[in-house]
């Protein structure tokens, strides 16, 4: 029997439409990059004399560097002849250039250009902020794991935050008393399953909406965290002072020149966080266990009907999201910051959610994201060593801001499990 | 393989949804499941998918009596479902689509063995004649297409029983006959097939064999070759229901409606109405027929002020309304009766004196000045309850409450309780039970009389044929023909529907 | 006797759930007693009565901090020393202040929330509303004190409202979700209110604390009694007017009409003519604008300077006691006094047992979930289902 292809033929006036639409959306694009790309041409005019000098040390911190120096008015002009590149090229090919990703390339040139501008003719030293964006970027890439985890599977989850406090006192405890630092790291794990457990039960079993769930976690570890320090660890300071977990140089690999530093030389949540990384994108999108999971997110009917049990799913990536998120937790308290301070997680939570959102629910997408607001905040670190005059408050709300624009879809909307939030019922 | 079930009874708070039905369909057999909405096929049909368990009855496949815990242990015992809302994810691809849950793995994580699954997918598409593109994403897929990898699941995992739940729904007449023959195709090579469908014309058509539920119940097991629609109708619902409405020639009067190389854009800017002209007399029944998809849904919404069209030209008694609001249209006396009355039409949460104003809250008497008037509304409401015969506990009752007939009836009761130039109904009679059609034909029928301009969209060709003073048929968001009440028949308007002339 | 169970009925399940909510957190308070707990094992009896009598007088004095010492009530009956009788009232009138910005809060909840919407950003409003308030005084502070008052409330309000438009504008215009930019403008709000008190113009002079200049020098919400130490202003009048004026909005008037409908179901109030998008923006303004109005009474009647933790986390109290009180505003009313109590009563509580304020977001989280699912709390107390609304799923 043979079946001709039916329906659908395609109709030139209809694609010439959507053509059409993204064609105009492309000059707009085209036109703004180029603008861009002359306003730094205007930029470089009057800054060539002003010296940008970025150094990075060679081997060990403090060590001998290696030092990049350039003008201001050079890296304005590299960035302003990328984007009037890129401009051209957009306006050129219409809707098939790759804008996003050229904004890749555009955007790091013009914060060099814009940070070379603000240093004014200090050397900054940029293995340290590199390296600082990166341990800044474990705990936010961890709680975007956790984000993403539950998101795929189609749970919401704003808890994040409520994980990280309840992780990270956990730790301190454990770790205190039985003075190691696996036993802390484990117990916060524990701890964030269950946590994690108790929004699923409140949202599977109880079908309580899943927005509310999380603002109880959010709001009842706050509570919690805090009425222990102050009831139980400030009295107790035996409690609240745990072994703590201290950079690893990785033999051979720490000794590369500009890299061994930068890459080389952090915790062990750093090197965990980067496998984990590429272990996660394996398993969400080559396994069966990921292909079922995001089913379940995306549509769980459809998955339930062919036998998958979405419930369980659910539960299972929930438990994970919290072990993950109290893992971020311990770092807080074990490495980071070596005790548990009231409110220490300082809004990440909601940080690492920006950074599910912007990394548009891939593991390493949000390890980019976290990058980027790791960078901001490593940034406004340098500023204000070298006594440049940034307000700090305007940095800090880069990744909420970012974030905003993200949902709201200005550049590019990013689309999320289509199920998530949404109870499920197994008949 | 011969399945059997033998007095499944299944009930649920308030109602026997499935009172002791035995069916049996022998190895490559068809068997027609016909009846109404809410005779019981659906929860019949997920009982044997093991989402329901039957509170009593068993099931017997080749004579050995089987339970069904979850999907799975059906699936294991070589049951596949294709579901009337097809169970796809829009961002898989065909291969994952079809693979999901059956999955072959290699590696210690499980990785997932797409190359293998792929091969399968091409083999059975090509072996049954499916023509499906095993790379495509399921979203950028025509339903029709959507249809055959719902069909492919089933084969990939090897199902030796195949059930269908009214599976034209969504199919163009031509797509509808290439699926029967796939559905024969199948049989011949061994498959058990159950096709649940409520239409009279493809069970005599497909199957070898029919059983007819009513209300729970088997109302009877027939031979296609030994029965007639009439008596396969009466089997259905205990009476005659060929639609058959009461009404007198039309007078039309002067043009309400006119569209005119009306062009639109759906959500996704792929244009869906493609140069549309219509007119609508005062006083005339034009019903438009298509199956869904095929822009109708747009062309509604646009009318209705929903919608911006692309291109072309809208009036309403000579004004336009291209750029008019919902709110303006309807100020223009049209009244709008929605496909999807849960969705569209009412506010379940709200009452029904509450939805009985919905879109006139805003008018004397209901409100003045922003301040609404609770005595007036709830007079009205009482008015409308009474009229229109709502079975509701009182006009304080959530909407929600209601059953489909009733809630569609607060529907027609909002709407019509305004002076109407033109009436726009969007498959006003979607799984109603017969009482409810025949009372709203009726009321259609008495506003034409009264002069009001009416255009109903239908995908249910015995609607069209009964209500229509005339037919227009969509098919491709073009308009395929129009035939005078006289040319219309089943045949003529059917073949119209499926891009033939 | 229908029309007493029509208002005891909606309550039964709050009261249940706040009772549960401090038995858990009996549990918790006897666990961490730590120096108690060090004699368990050698007299476990006498630890749990001891255990028992420090939870007893925990509880004791969050009432009495909460409303007053019953000895000195009595005696402030038998004098005219307005010393006297401000220490005796004085607990109920703090409950009272603390109260009215979490009225405020929580109808901004509840309208968004009847709106079919989830603001998360009241908290963020509620700041912006007070930056407002706090700029227009400076801005404006030659004006009549009177009529400074009235400027400077309204501009509060709108800054709160053109806080929470935002996002409205963002769902409506891009259907960013509402949860999400509510979130992040919270913080974008705290970093500008920092940004803001660093600046000359509002910087308390010779303070490196983010704290602006002292307002209540120029303009003051007038207070309510003549009393020593008595806080109470007329903001909590305001906030019991804007109760009833929500409540009255909301069911009878027909932008109210309009806001529920599209609660419940936007597609469906799009399609009976309604601006889907205009009830979004007007919902999450207003919710913003009664934020922005608790805002400004806190900093220009309660606190009177501005500083970054104005707000002690009443926009997230309001969360929680939004659910408690079914979204109904005589219902926030009622959960922000209790709120209101448990907060002013908390802070005796740690001054004279030393049990931490913060206890009682703990006993907030669980009085929500408890709230939140009904069902926990009817298995607990073994109360009867509520009988199916809906039909089966043929």
């Amino acid at each position: 029997m043979t079946v001709a292809a039916p329906t659908m033929t395609p109709m030139a006036t209809e694609l010439g439409e959507a053509d059409r639409r993204s064609l105009r959306s492309a000059r707009i694009r085209g036109v703004i990059i180029a603008a861009l790309g002359v306003s730094a041409f205007q930029a470089a005019g009057g800054s060539f004399e002003v010296p940008a000098a970025f150094s990075f040390w060679l081997g060990k911190q403090g060590g001998e560097s290696l030092t990049i120096a350039t003008s201001v008015g050079m890296l304005w002009l590299l960035a302003g002849i990328a984007a009037a590149v890129a401009g051209i090229a957009q306006l050129v090919r219409g809707a098939r250039f790759p804008w996003r990703r050229s904004l890749i390339v555009l955007s790091p040139l013009y914060i060099a250009a814009i940070l070379g501008a603000l240093l004014a003719g200090k050397v900054a030293n940029m293995t340290g902020v590199f390296a600082g964006s990166l341990e800044l970027a474990v705990p936010i890439t961890l709680g975007a794991f956790a984000g993403i985890l539950s998101e795929r599977s189609g749970m919401f989850n704003i808890a994040i935050e409520g994980k990280f406090l309840i992780g990270a006192c956990a730790a301190v405890i454990s770790a205190s008393i039985t003075g190691s630092v696996l036993v802390g790291v484990i117990t916060a794990m524990l701890a964030g399953v269950a946590v994690g457990y108790l929004l699923a039960w409140l949202g599977i079993r109880h079908r309580v909406d899943q927005i509310i769930a999380g603002v109880v976690v959010n709001i009842g570890a706050i509570g919690i965290t805090n009425f222990l320090f102050l009831r139980v660890l400030s009295k107790n300071t035996w409690l609240n002072t745990p072994p703590t977990i201290d950079r690893i140089k990785i033999p051979g690999l720490s000794e590369i020149p500009v890299l061994g530093p930068l890459l080389f030389s952090g915790t062990p949540y750093l090197y965990f966080t980067l496998a984990l990384m590429l272990f996660l994108t394996y398993m969400l999108f080559r396994t069966r266990w990921g292909l079922r999971l995001r089913a379940s997110g995306e549509n769980p009917s459809a998955a339930g009907t062919v036998g998958i049990d979405v419930i369980k799913i659910r539960y299972q990536s929930m438990l994970l999201a919290g072990a993950v998120a109290g893992l971020a937790g311990s770092y807080l308290s074990l490495s980071s910051a070596g005790s548990f301070q009231m409110g220490m997680s300082a809004g990440r939570g909601f940080i690492a959610l920006a950074a599910v959102i912007f990394g548009a629910w891939h593991p390493i997408g949000a390890f980019g994201a976290a990058l980027v607001f790791g960078f901001s905040d490593a940034i406004q670190a340098l500023m204000s060593i070298l006594g440049v005059d940034v307000p700090p408050q305007l940095l800090n709300s880069v990744p909420y801001i970012v974030t905003i624009v993200v949902v709201a879809g200005v550049v590019g909307r990013v689309r999320g499990p289509a199920a998530a939030g949404q109870p499920y019922d197994q008949a | 393989m011969r399945l059997e079930l033998k007095d499944i009874t299944k009930r649920f708070p308030g109602v026997l949804a499935n009172d002791r039905i035995t069916i049996s369909v022998d190895r490559g057999e068809v068997l027609g499941l016909l009846g109404e909405n809410g005779a019981g096929k659906t929860t019949l049909m997920n009982i044997l998918s093991g989402l329901y368990r039957p509170d009593s009855g068993e099931i017997l496949i080749d004579g050995e009596p089987r339970t069904f815990h979850d999907p799975r242990e059906a699936i294991g015992a070589g049951i596949g479902m294709v579901h009337q809302h097809f169970q796809l994810v829009p961002v898989f691809d065909v291969v994952e689509s079809v693979a999901l849950g059956a999955e072959s793995v290699t590696g210690p994580l499980g990785t997932f063995d797409r190359a293998t699954a792929r091969k399968r997918v091409v083999e059975l598409s090509t072996q049954y004649g499916l023509n499906v593109d095993p790379d495509a994403t399921i979203e950028d897929l025509p339903l029709g297409v959507r249809q055959r990898v719902e069909i492919l699941k089933a084969l990939y995992r090897k199902s030796d029983i195949l059930v269908l739940d009214e599976p034209s729904a969504v199919l163009t007449p031509a797509e509808t006959e290439e699926l029967f023959g796939i559905i024969r195709g199948l049989a011949e090579g061994g498959t058990t097939i159950i096709f649940i469908t409520h239409k009279l014309s493809e069970v005599l058509e497909v199957a070898d064999r029919i059983t007819v539920l009513r209300r729970g119940t088997v109302a009877g097991t027939v031979n296609p070759s030994e029965t007639t629609r009439e008596e396969l109708a009466n089997l259905m619902v205990g009476r005659d229901v060929e639609l058959t409405v009461d009404k007198g020639p039309a007078t039309p009067g002067d043009v309400v409606l006119s569209l005119k190389d009306v062009f639109i854009m759906d959500d996704r800017f792929q244009m869906t109405v493609k140069g549309v002209s219509l007119e609508v007399r005062a006083g005339e029944i034009v019903a438009v027929a298509g199956v869904q998809g095929n822009g109708q849904t747009e062309l509604v919404e646009a009318i209705a002020g929903l919608r911006t069209i692309d291109s072309g030209q809208m009036t309403i008694s000579g004004a336009t309304i291209i750029h008019a609001s919902p709110r303006h249209v309807a100020d223009l006396g049209v009244a709008h009766i929605p496909e999807d009355r849960m969705r569209d039409g009412l506010i379940g949460g709200m009452t029904v004196a509450e939805n009985y104003i919905l879109n006139s809250y805003h008018r004397e008497p209901y409100s003045s000045n922003g301040m609404l008037h609770a005595k007036a509304v709830d007079e009205a409401a009482e008015q409308g309850v009474k009229d229109f015969d709502i079975r509701t506990p009182s006009i304080d009752s959530m909407a929600s409450s209601l059953s489909g007939g009733n809630q569609q009836k607060v529907v027609v009761a909002r709407e019509f309780s305004r002076r109407l130039k033109l009436v726009i109904a969007a498959q006003p009679t979607r799984g109603l039970d017969v009482g409810s059609i025949e009372y709203i034909h009726s009321r259609i029928v008495e506003q034409r009389d009264a002069g009001v301009a009416i255009l109903i969209l239908s995908t249910e060709l015995d609607e069209v044929l009964a209500v229509g003073d005339r037919v227009a048929v969509m098919f491709g968001g073009r308009i395929a023909g129009i035939l005078e009440g006289g040319e219309a028949t089943r045949e003529s308007v059917g073949m119209l529907m499926g891009g033939g002339h | 006797m229908k029309r007493l169970g029509r208002i005891v009925r909606p309550a039964i399940v709050p009261i249940l759930a706040v009772f549960s909510a401090f038995l858990v957190g009996s549990v918790f308070l006897f666990i961490t007693d730590i120096e108690n707990l060090k004699t368990l094992p050698s007299d476990p009896a006498g630890t749990i009565v001891a255990g028992v009598v420090n939870i007893g007088n925990a509880y004791y004095a969050l009432l009495i901090g909460a409303f007053g010492d019953p000895t000195r009530i009595v005696a402030a009956i038998g004098t005219t020393d307005p010393k006297v009788i401000a220490s005796a009232f004085r607990p109920l009138t703090e409950t009272l202040v603390v109260s009215a910005p979490l009225i405020f809060t929580g109808l901004a909840v509840a309208i968004a929330f009847r709106s079919g919407l989830f603001n998360i950003g009241v908290e963020g409003q509620f700041i912006m509303g007070a930056m407002g308030a706090t700029v227009a005084v400076l801005a404006f502070r030659d004006l009549p004190p009177p009529i400074l008052l009235v400027v400077a409330l309204a501009i509060g309000t709108l800054t709160g409202a053109a806080w929470g438009f935002i996002p409205g504008f963002l769902k409506a215009r891009t259907g960013a979700h509402e949860v999400i930019t509510t979130i992040m403008l919270n913080y974008v709000a705290a970093q500008l209110v920092l940004f803001g008190l660093r600046s000359e113009f509002l910087k308390q002079a010779g303070s490196e604390a983010p704290i602006s200049k002292v307002l209540s020098t120029v303009v003051r919400v007038p207070l309510m009694f003549d009393l020593p130490a008595v806080r109470l202003h007329y903001g909590f009048v305001v906030a019991l007017i804007m109760a009833a004026i929500v409540s009255w909005f909301m069911f009878k008037t027909t932008k109210g009409f309009e806001l529920r409908a599209a609660g419940f179901n936007l597609t469906a109030a799009r399609y009976a003519g309604m601006s889907a998008g205009g009830s979004v923006m007007l919902a999450m303004a207003l919710s913003g604008g009664l934020a922005g109005l608790g805002g400004s009474f806190e900093v220009l009647g309660t606190v009177g300077q501005m500083s970054n933790d104005l707000s002690a986390g009443f926009g997230f109290n309001a969360i929680a006691l939004a659910l408690l009180a079914g979204n109904r505003p005589a219902g926030v009313v009622a959960a922000a006094l209790l709120f209101g109590a448990l907060r002013t009563g908390g802070g005796l509580m740690q001054i004279k047992t030393g049990i931490p304020l913060d206890l009682l977001f703990f006993i907030q989280a669980l009085v929500i979930m408890f709230v939140a699912a009904p069902v926990l709390i009817r298995s607990i107390y073994r109360m009867n289902p509520r009988p199916l609304d809906e039909g089966s799923p043929v």
